[in-house]
């Protein structure tokens, strides 16, 4: 028990505990009336997060594995653009809904393929189909103008709340959150994708398939921004070509924040869930005392470089390595470790 | 007085294990100190200590009597100590000369490279190494063999005056490493001080002065080369007498029907390959590096396209479209690359034994942690990996620990193993590992299973396999026997004289 207990603090996940205790306890004191924690104010965040944790889900996912897609931004402005014609044209919000998360696995499953066949660098590939052509269709579709959404159910999707109070968006990305959670941590399927972001080659060599993981992988993040994209022009009771496309890089940021390596196979759904519960609350924090977004901006990054930096310390301590004065690089870390070779460790 | 580099009352620690432990002793100038020791004795933790990567808990370095503390890689070069690690370092994308003039390109005031220069010296260098290679050659494009040389071409440049060499020879054909050892005794002749680990034994006799003897982190003997015998030697390393290593396998004495038939294979690599590999077979490939022994292994297992040719398993002819498709067809590969292609380094042995067999371990949906572990926890018996605990990540684990969890892998009740391919599967590990092995090998055989025992080491090729396949550029140069086989025969026909 004693054993399990100190794994748990040298573990990441207790970080960001302590991170998300210290930013909730500082504007808890400092808030005006310590409105920090009031009911009212905890669902903002929450709220806030909705879109978030739906574009972190797929993307950590993907980053696990060993790529990285900057598209689902982008396939929600499709998919809001889409699900809003498809209404207008008088198709029953289910088959509108269906299909528009359908297209979105299909920009996913395009990503896979300029991706695993034609061999693009994830990062331009997945940009060339969100920014540009997603988006570009979305553009063509309506030909450059905004849809006004108004079918009561999306509306209901977007912004309703479930007896109690509780907002249905919230509810939808929270199950998916842990459903998703708990396949990465508990299933084959979950474990196939830390053993092919950790090594391809010896995936492969061990008979897993790694090339149609990397299908099913986009293909998820494609449906997951696609549903994004639904979700927010129900709330917004809008769709245009803006949308969720700024969604992106907060969500990986987060991602990165919680856990997740960029070189790949590490990292878990709970760590991104608190990477994110802190940049919010964060953020939420600093409306209410009053601090412009700009600044906002600023505190932010500021807040995320910290963190990487207390990460570091802990990850030095408990390597018991005094590294010699070096510049922070994550990837000489585990270069280091890499390098350790036929290792003197066992 | 020639120079001396001491290690005095070196004491390094890492989580649950003490590397180095009171480590004292000295190397004089003009001689060549053989490191030997055991994976995990603490060799590589020395070097690191020696060239500022490490620093060490207590002790200290002293260079021709002055203390040394080196903080960083930086200041232990400027000192003029070089270390040539077993992993190169060289940048891939740029030439020869780039790499060997990396930080101390010839120039003038503003910076700006001195081409013609840099050419001339590093060829100035090429010519003292007596290697058919240009400066401008990327040094990507080179032989595994020739990039190792360009790495000691590095440290030669510098000039410096203590060179260690870590297990130097490991890709390198005869051809380089008489090269090297030229090399390496006119360093001698200079007064350098030259420290050297290796785990060929061979080689230690052939160029070494001295040995110091390292287990488990401390200092177990130092020799005089030339005063002591291959069997005292492995015996202070082992820290008890492996006899004959050879004479005392147990062996398959039941070999049975056909198992494995390849006819005239061809591929991008190999022409012409045909043999047959029969039940509990250990049938060996001897060659040189690059003879193709590796690539007919990847043709069966799935990885390089098959061109023509016929591979019969139990007489249905087959043809693998991926590794997956073999290992369903109870064809197992151990790769010559264990870290590259057959661990995953960061997750834990448990995850590593269990990857291929995940849909076998399962509870409903979710995989059975229990059962995962317990099969895990069976691999680390049967083969004594030494680990604290199935949840150590396997680059954590010595060499030889990391093969046999490999061998684990595939061997596991969970799996149906009838011919595995064992590519390399004694490189970078110990003496006493080794021995444990070779025992392995002869076990999987007598269990019926067909092996194929690809290795560079004539010695250990020779004595473990029941017959031995010859390979030379891509091609089958000779077949033999154990009985027949002597390490003359079989390389002269694995280098075609």
């Amino acid at each position: 028990m004693r054993a399990v207990f100190s794994q748990f603090i040298k573990s990441k996940t207790f970080t960001l505990i302590v991170l998300l205790v210290v930013v909730v306890v500082f504007f808890q004191v400092t808030s005006p009336g310590s409105s920090f924690l009031s009911p009212a104010n905890i669902k903002n965040i929450l709220d806030s997060m909705v879109i978030y944790i739906l574009f972190a889900i797929g993307s950590g996912m993907l980053i696990i594995s060993g790529y990285i897609d900057l598209s689902p931004g982008f396939i929600g402005v499709f998919a809001g653009i889409m699900v809003g014609s498809l209404l207008g044209n008088g198709i029953p919000w289910y088959i509108s809904a269906v299909l528009t998360i359908a297209a979105g696995a299909l920009f996913g499953l395009f990503n896979a393929f300029l991706v695993d066949v034609l061999r693009i660098q994830a990062f331009i590939a997945t940009l060339a189909t969100g920014s540009f052509i997603a988006k570009g269709i979305a553009m063509i579709i309506t030909d450059g103008k905004v849809l006004n959404i108004t079918d009561p159910t999306i509306v209901w999707i977007g912004t309703g709340k479930l007896p109690g109070g509780i907002p249905v968006a919230i509810v939808i990305s929270l199950v998916l959150i842990i459903v998703f959670g708990i396949i990465l941590a508990k299933t084959k399927f979950g474990r196939t994708i830390y053993l092919c972001g950790g090594n391809v080659t010896a995936a492969k060599f061990a008979g897993l398939n790694p090339r149609k993981l990397t299908y099913i992988l986009f293909a998820i993040n494609g449906a997951l921004g696609a549903l994004a994209g639904v979700i927010y022009s129900g709330r917004m009771l809008i769709a245009n070509f803006t949308s969720t496309s700024n969604y992106t890089f907060p969500a990986i940021t987060a991602a990165i924040l919680g856990g997740i390596s960029f070189g790949g196979g590490s990292g878990g759904m709970l760590g991104c869930f608190l990477g994110l519960l802190i940049i919010n609350s964060f953020n939420n924090g600093l409306t209410l005392l009053g601090v412009t977004p700009y600044w906002q901006s600023v505190f932010s990054g500021v807040l995320l470089l910290l963190a990487l930096t207390f990460d570091y310390i802990s990850i030095r301590n408990r390597m018991r390595i005094k590294p010699a004065k070096v510049h922070y690089d994550p990837r000489m870390w585990y270069k280091r470790n890499r390098n350790r070779e036929d290792g003197e460790i066992g | 007085m020639g120079q001396v580099l001491e290690f005095v009352n070196i004491y390094k620690a890492f989580p649950g294990v003490q590397a180095l432990q009171d480590v004292s002793f000295r190397a004089d100038g003009g001689k060549v100190t053989a490191l030997m020791g055991e994976n995990g004795a603490g060799k590589s933790t020395l070097l690191k200590i020696l060239s500022g990567d490490l620093r060490p808990d207590r002790g200290h370095v002293s260079f021709n009597g002055e203390v040394k503390h080196f903080m960083s890689p930086h200041q232990s070069l400027n000192s003029g100590i070089s270390v040539i690690y077993q992993e190169r370092q060289l940048i891939n994308s740029m030439n020869v000369m780039e790499n060997i003039f990396l930080e101390d390109m010839p120039g003038n005031k503003l910076g700006i490279i001195n081409r013609s220069e840099l050419k001339r010296r590093t060829q100035e260098i090429i010519d003292a190494f007596g290697l058919p290679i240009r400066p401008t050659d990327i040094v990507g494009n080179l032989s595994v063999a020739h990039q190792q040389m360009v790495e000691i071409m590095k440290a030669y440049r510098r000039d410096s005056a203590v060179i260690a060499f870590d297990e130097p020879t490991a890709p390198l054909t005869d051809k380089e490493i008489t090269i090297l050892f030229k090399l390496i005794r006119q360093l001698r002749e200079q007064g350098r001080i030259i420290l050297y680990v290796s785990h060929r034994i061979a080689e230690i006799f052939q160029i070494t002065d001295e040995i110091v003897v390292l287990k488990d982190g401390r200092l177990v003997r130092t020799f005089n080369t030339p005063e002591t015998t291959e069997r005292e030697l492995v015996r202070a390393m082992v820290g008890r007498d492996i006899g004959d290593t050879y004479a005392n396998l147990k062996r398959n004495d039941k070999i049975g029907e056909a198992l494995l038939e390849v006819k005239n294979l061809v591929t991008d690599y190999v022409h012409d390959v045909s043999f047959t590999l029969r039940r509990g077979e250990i049938l060996g490939f001897a060659g040189l590096i690059g003879a193709g022994r590796t690539e007919v292994a990847r043709a069966i297992f799935g990885v390089d396209p098959v061109h023509s040719g016929e591979i019969k398993l139990e007489g249905e002819t087959v043809r693998f479209k991926s590794p997956r498709d073999a290992i369903a067809r109870g064809i197992m590969l151990c790769p010559e690359d264990r870290k590259e292609q057959g661990l995953i380094l960061q997750r834990s042995i448990r995850d590593n034994v269990t990857m291929p067999v995940l849909s076998q371990l399962r509870k409903g949906i979710f995989l059975d942690r229990k059962s995962e572990t317990a099969l895990a926890k069976e691999a680390v018996r049967k083969y004594s990996i030494r680990t604290p605990s199935v949840e150590m990540q396997v680059m954590q684990l010595s060499g030889g620990n990391q093969q046999k969890t490999i061998l684990g892998r595939w061997t596991s009740e969970k799996i149906e193993t009838k011919i595995l391919i064992l590519d390399e599967p004694t490189k970078g590990i110990d003496v006493g590992t080794k021995a444990e092995v070779y025992q392995m090998v002869c076990d999987f055989a007598k269990q019926g299973i067909g092996v194929i025992f690809i290795s560079s080491e004539l010695t250990e090729v020779l004595n473990v396999s029941d017959n031995i396949i010859v390979m030379h550029n891509g091609h089958i140069t000779g077949r033999v026997s154990r009985a027949e086989a002597t390490e003359e025969n079989v390389l002269e026909m694995a280098m075609r004289i």
